[in-house]
């Protein structure tokens, strides 16, 4: 008798997971939305794989993680209608789009969330109403005019999208590849992994089959949707995993005075801090310790005092 | 010297603005629209409804930076996803908020670029997540912390979220319905000359001269012959956002 198929893989092994489903120029998809749920140590995992050309989707806002991979050189082509970290801009993401390094695309939430709607369902589009007067549309390539075959109304159609490798973050899951999210947010997290072709997740903590057994209505993405699923402790910092741990709100901002001076010329900051944080840090643990686990326990009381 | 800051200020002049029973949403980066929203459900609006784009009612112990993670929605009445864009977005809301890197005399929002062309830009600005609401949306709001004549232009470069377009031609031709009411900056308010649809000073805030106004602004305004001035926060105002919103007084610090 054969056993059922274990989907969790140790940190050693995500990389020849991501080197085996990631080919450079693939589409990637990040789950979490902005300074939440970012799967970062695998987005750290897509940079020292050394992947590059990446097209690369998320959901509606992204920030540090999309940044990150632009500084690192993996990037050719975004789809992300907003990168921003909110309180500043994206240092490497506008430099790179304004020396003509990357093509940003000009895309908006409903052409992203309806995307991996369509692509969830197997449909080559999802039709959208809402865009009057916006220069977006007609500079997005992810849509076109169609005809209601109903009414014969003119409406809009979205592309649907479909990445070849999703990231997603979640705070629990089990080794057959069912994740909880504990977060009051999951943004489009169910979308993206119902759109990919391959899903890897990480965890903060493995929980039993049993206890998944115990709360289904809890299961945020099914392990159907899920291929590799790898425990990995604080995996989203510096953005927050609540209710474990908060936004490192200040880790973010050092990273963007660097890479704001590495876009005015001074690129020595951001070299050291790539070097210390990403491709210096081969397992989780060493990145732990160039964080400090003191400033860690900061984040998870302040995820707790909420 | 005012006992309030210039953010507390904006928040108290959009708050008076929301009504009782209305439905609305703030999006990114969102410290003053959603301190608003908060305090007017704090005084006259307890029924205001906040639907954002996959939350309904959240209920934040104090502002922070942004708006749209767990710190600010991890109470909140409903927690839904991204799906409820669509619904969202095709029901429409009565009001919600913009910012924008280029604001202009009609109220059109630019967060996509600044000089050149949207693939050789000579700025490249952070884009936006949602500009669905502003097709389906009664009214929506500008309140830009900085006023000067770099962010308020004649015409913006790129129409990322559309105000009133070229005027009132180019607005009924697009079919849009909403446009932009108020627009409340650091040093005034100003509304829309409802013939032309071009931005018209309302007020200057305590402190601040209609000559200063229209020395930070890169477009002729509307002027009208007698341009009143801000009504300052009352103490009421100011003790419910401090005590009740902005507990931590981020909007005091900023």
């Amino acid at each position: 008798m054969t056993e059922r198929r274990n989907k969790q893989i140790n940190e050693s092994d995500v990389d020849a997971w991501m080197r085996a489903h990631l080919d450079d120029g693939d589409l990637l998809a990040i789950g979490g939305l902005f300074k939440q749920g970012r799967p970062t140590a695998l987005v750290r995992e897509v940079i020292r794989a050394q992947r590059k050309a990446l097209d690369v989707v998320s959901s509606p806002g992204s920030g540090f993680d999309v940044d990150l991979l632009i500084a690192a050189g993996c990037v050719a082509t975004t789809y992300c209608p907003a990168v921003t970290l909110e309180d500043r801009m994206c240092p490497a993401f506008r430099g790179a789009v304004e020396t003509g390094q990357i093509r940003a695309h000009c895309v908006d939430a409903l052409s992203v969330v309806g995307g991996y709607l369509a692509s969830a369902n197997g449909v080559p589009f999802q039709p959208v109403v809402a865009w009057k007067g916006s220069d977006v549309p007609k500079n997005n390539p992810l849509v076109a005019m169609i005809t209601c075959p109903f009414s014969g109304e003119d409406l809009f159609a979205t592309r649907a999208i479909q990445p070849k490798v999703a990231l997603i973050h979640a705070q629990e899951g089990d080794r057959f590849g069912n994740l909880r999210h504990l977060s009051t947010m999951t943004y489009a997290d169910q979308l993206i992994a119902r759109a990919s072709n391959y899903v890897i997740a990480s965890v903060d903590r493995i929980v039993s089959p049993e206890d998944i057994l115990a709360r289904p209505r809890e299961t945020s993405i099914p392990g159907i949707y899920v291929d590799a699923v790898v425990e990995l402790p604080y995996g989203a910092h510096p953005s927050g995993s609540f209710p474990n741990y908060s936004i490192d709100e200040h880790f973010i901002e050092n990273y963007a005075t660097l890479a704001e001076a590495a876009r005015k010329g001074d690129s020595a900051g951001l070299e050291g801090y790539l070097s210390k944080t990403v491709t210096g840090c081969g397992t989780l643990a060493e990145y732990i310790d160039q964080i400090g686990q003191e400033s860690l326990n900061a984040l998870e009381a302040e995820a707790q005092s909420l | 010297m005012s006992n309030y800051s210039k953010q507390e200020l904006q928040a108290v002049i959009l708050a008076r603005d929301l009504k009782d029973g209305e439905m609305g949403a703030a999006g990114a980066a969102a410290a003053i629209p959603m301190a608003a929203i908060l305090l007017a459900r704090q005084m006259q609006a307890p029924n205001l409804m906040i639907a954002g784009e996959m939350f309904v009612n959240p209920n934040p112990t104090q502002i922070w930076p942004s708006m749209l993670d767990d710190r600010a929605l991890g109470a909140c009445e409903a927690a839904e996803t991204f799906l409820e864009l669509f619904g969202h977005s095709h029901r429409g809301l009565d009001f919600f908020f913009h910012n924008g890197l280029q604001i202009d005399a009609r109220g059109n929002i630019n967060l996509h670029y600044v000089g050149g062309s949207l693939h050789a830009p000579k700025m490249r600005g952070p884009g936006a997540a949602n500009i669905s609401y502003a097709g389906t949306s009664k009214r929506f709001y500008i309140c830009p912390t900085v006023h000067s004549k770099r962010n308020f232009v004649e015409r913006v470069d790129f129409i990322t979220s559309p105000g009133f377009l070229d005027g009132p031609e180019s607005f009924a031709k697009s079919g849009l319905k909403g446009g932009p009411s108020l627009c409340v900056t650091p040093l005034a308010v100003l509304d829309f000359d409802a013939s032309t649809l071009r931005m018209r000073l309302k007020s200057v805030h305590e402190g601040i001269s209609v000559d200063q106004v229209v020395d930070n602004t890169g477009f002729d305004l509307v002027i009208p012959t007698d341009v009143p001035v801000t009504a300052p926060p009352t103490n009421q105002e100011l003790r419910l956002l401090r005590e009740k919103v902005d507990t931590k007084g981020y909007l005091r610090d900023l």
